[in-house]
């Protein structure tokens, strides 16, 4: 690798910890993929933005279906056009020539581009076991043979490779041996400001302190099957500094608006509501 | 370079691959870490691939480099102690005197300055850490100074340096929550259950069937013909068996619950039915066991296919099972014991197991579980036997 090594430390929205920083970095230099775990909402798939933005690299996501096979991420052989093309013969392609109907998809974009690009390969858990097996030799060997023309496709330039996972059980060994691993925790009050600092430079410094506060009360309420996280509190400063009435950050004591917006699931809203209603009596 | 911490992290149950130490070999060689901070963060992402044993690594971590990191502070560190142990020799010199093998009219006769200079002095002999043993400083050991000593007052020392060390950081177990030892929850479940399934065409013909177009096509000699074909959708059928009496089954409401909860969210075709300890003539399908009773003759009426999930702890008295009339309520009482009763239940329904709340070592000291578990395949209600009931379940 002639390029010269970039580090990463961070983008304009995107608060990095320093030990994120560390392990994205080291991930880069061994050229291995990187495999984030975490709850929801806690930037896993930001961080491939981040790094895009930070680093100037295009960034190719696969959203992972739960349907998807790997063929699919690699390539597509399109059938239909040539045999659309072989009855009618009124294109411009030769339909004796298999390679005019194969498109390149996600992962072959990001092999086949000119510069290193970062490969977000999002959800991976959404997909059966058996496409994380068939992604290990792609990932190993850097390399994928179309079959129909067989042709090997190979990386111009090993793509960083960014993995998220939502699951709460673990991928397969040797999925995991070829990966490095971080969990991103959730973040604590203190990043949590910054965080918000970052998204909102001119928010009302006592709304934003006590709606971070008000947030982690929420959070630990007991019982609460899907907790809020950083995607939610932004979302929810977002909707509380658009309101003249809580602009002002005099909230909160004792009202709690838009709780919709942190609780999504109708029991963890009326669980929310209550806890809130009964602060306000006692 | 490290290799006892690699066998460490093994001996402690993490599963560490000596393919991922080698590329944390490669990471030091190419002057990827140059901090203990680095090693840290860098050796754990490359080495533990679950946040379950991040708290493992931590405590070995801790424990592994935890020396090093003192190593560092020297200086900074004897000083500190030096306050402690001067502290600790004003509130009670005698203790004092006696853990250092003094006599405490020698030392009360020194100048503070002067106690201070003896303090150190025992506290630069020291050459070296060593844990255990009774003398000087080390962890472990009865030393009096020293991290987590048996001895009355003793000191500590893990983690006094001023800088957040890697080893602090590691002391501070941010990851004890995440480890494997923690209750099921209900995303735990949904995260299970979700391989539970069986798809079958069902719905309107929408999706273009390639393989049968171009079949079809060359037939027609080239002229096009589009084969349309029906979405897999999922049609698993499943009966949930849910012993709700007693006080047995009451410490493992909670978690019966959400997984009820959630099976209900997750499954269209779900049949919930309640019976106390076990199933005599009649299951209920309201959890009072009063209003809506269901005979168990009628589930012969149901498809064979459907999945059938019993959850109970299958602890009750032997006769309740085996005897002719062992139901506790008389009005169930019927002639044929229950464990008749089970065995038909398994009958009918090839793909059936049994969860248990009960910790599976617990199992062999019941003995209706050890009849139960040879009628119905039985696993543990955790993660891990919940993962191998669906397995179970979904094998042909």
């Amino acid at each position: 690798m002639t390029e010269e090594r970039k580090n990463f430390s961070g983008a304009s929205k995107y608060v990095l910890d320093s030990e994120l920083a560390q392990i994205v970095n080291v991930s880069m230099a061994l050229e291995m993929p990187l495999l984030l775990k975490g709850e929801p909402g806690t930037g896993k798939t930001m961080l491939a933005y981040a790094i895009a933005e930070s680093l100037g690299m295009e960034l190719i996501i696969l959203n992972v279906k739960s349907s998807m096979k790997v063929i699919d991420a690699l390539y597509q052989y399109d059938t239909l056009t040539r045999l659309n093309d072989s009855r009618f013969g009124d294109s411009t392609r030769d339909v004796s020539d298999i390679k005019e109907y194969i498109k390149m998809s996600k992962i072959g974009q990001a092999f086949t581009s000119e510069k290193r690009t970062i490969l977000l390969i999002d959800e991976i858990d959404k997909a059966d076991t058996d496409f994380q097996d068939d992604m290990l030799d792609i990932l190993d060997q850097m390399q994928f043979d179309i079959i129909e023309t067989d042709e090997v496709v190979s990386a111009n330039k090993r793509p960083v490779i960014i993995i998220t996972s939502n699951a709460k059980k673990d991928l397969s060994d040797p999925f995991l041996g070829r990966c490095n691993f971080h969990h991103i925790a959730f973040p604590e009050a203190s990043m949590m400001k910054s965080i918000v600092d970052v998204h909102f430079p001119s928010i009302d410094k006592k709304l934003a302190k006590n709606a971070i506060a008000t947030f982690y009360e929420l959070r630990s309420i007991e019982g609460i099957e899907k907790r809020p996280a950083t995607r939610e509190l932004i979302n929810w400063l977002r909707a509380l500094d658009t309101d003249p009435e809580f602009k002002t950050g005099k909230l909160i004591k004792n009202k709690v608006p838009f709780l919709g917006v942190l609780f999504k699931k109708s029991q963890d809203y009326e669980r929310a509501t209550m806890h809130v209603t009964r602060r306000k009596i006692f | 370079m490290f290799i006892n911490f690699f066998y460490k992290l093994r001996e402690v149950g993490i599963p560490v691959s000596p393919t991922s130490f080698l590329t944390l070999q490669k990471a030091l060689d190419k002057g990827l870490i140059n901090s203990m901070d680095d090693f840290y963060t860098s050796a754990r992402s490359i080495l533990v691939k679950s946040e379950r044993y991040f708290d493992l690594y931590d405590q070995v971590f801790a424990n592994r480099f935890e020396g090093i990191a003192l190593d560092d502070n020297d200086g900074l560190l004897i000083d500190e102690m030096t306050q402690e142990m001067l502290k600790g020799w004003l509130e009670d010199p005698k203790e004092m005197a006696e853990m250092l093998g003094e006599d405490e009219e020698k030392l009360s006769k020194l100048t503070p300055d002067e106690l201070i200079e003896y303090f150190k002095k025992r506290l630069e002999d020291q050459d070296g850490r060593h844990d255990g043993g009774s003398k000087w400083i080390g962890t472990g050991g009865r030393s009096p100074v020293g991290h987590s000593g048996h001895h009355k007052g003793g000191m500590r020392v893990g983690g006094v340096s001023k800088n957040k060390s890697a080893v602090k950081v590691a002391n501070e177990r941010r990851y004890k929550d995440y480890s494997r030892n923690r209750p099921l929850t209900t995303a735990d479940i949904g995260e299970a259950l979700k391989r539970l399934r069986n798809l079958v065409p069902a719905g309107a013909k929408d999706r273009l069937d390639i393989d049968g177009t171009i079949y079809q096509t060359i037939r027609n000699g080239g002229e096009i013909e589009l084969i349309f074909d029906q979405h897999m959708k999922d049609r698993l059928k499943i009966i949930l068996l849910i012993d709700n009496g007693g006080w047995s089954m009451d410490p493992y409401i909670s978690v019966i619950q959400s997984l009820f909860d959630y099976s209900k969210a997750q499954f269209k075709d779900i049949k919930t039915y309640f019976f106390h300890n076990t199933v005599y003539d009649t299951v209920w399908q309201d959890p009072s066991r009063f209003k809506k009773p269901f005979k168990i003759d009628e589930f012969v009426r149901l498809d064979p296919d459907t999945r059938l999930i019993m959850i109970g702890d299958a602890s009750m008295a032997p006769y309740e099972l085996m005897s002719q009339d062992g139901s506790i309520y008389i009005s169930s009482r019927s002639g044929q014991p229950s464990i008749q009763r089970l065995n038909f239940l398994s009958e009918t329904f090839k793909h059936c197991v049994w969860l248990n709340p009960v910790p599976e070592r617990m199992w062999p000291y019941t003995r209706t579980i050890q009849t139960i578990k040879e009628i119905f395949p039985m696993f543990e209600l955790t993660i891990n036997g919940l993962e191998k009931s669906i397995a179970q379940l979904m094998a042909k």
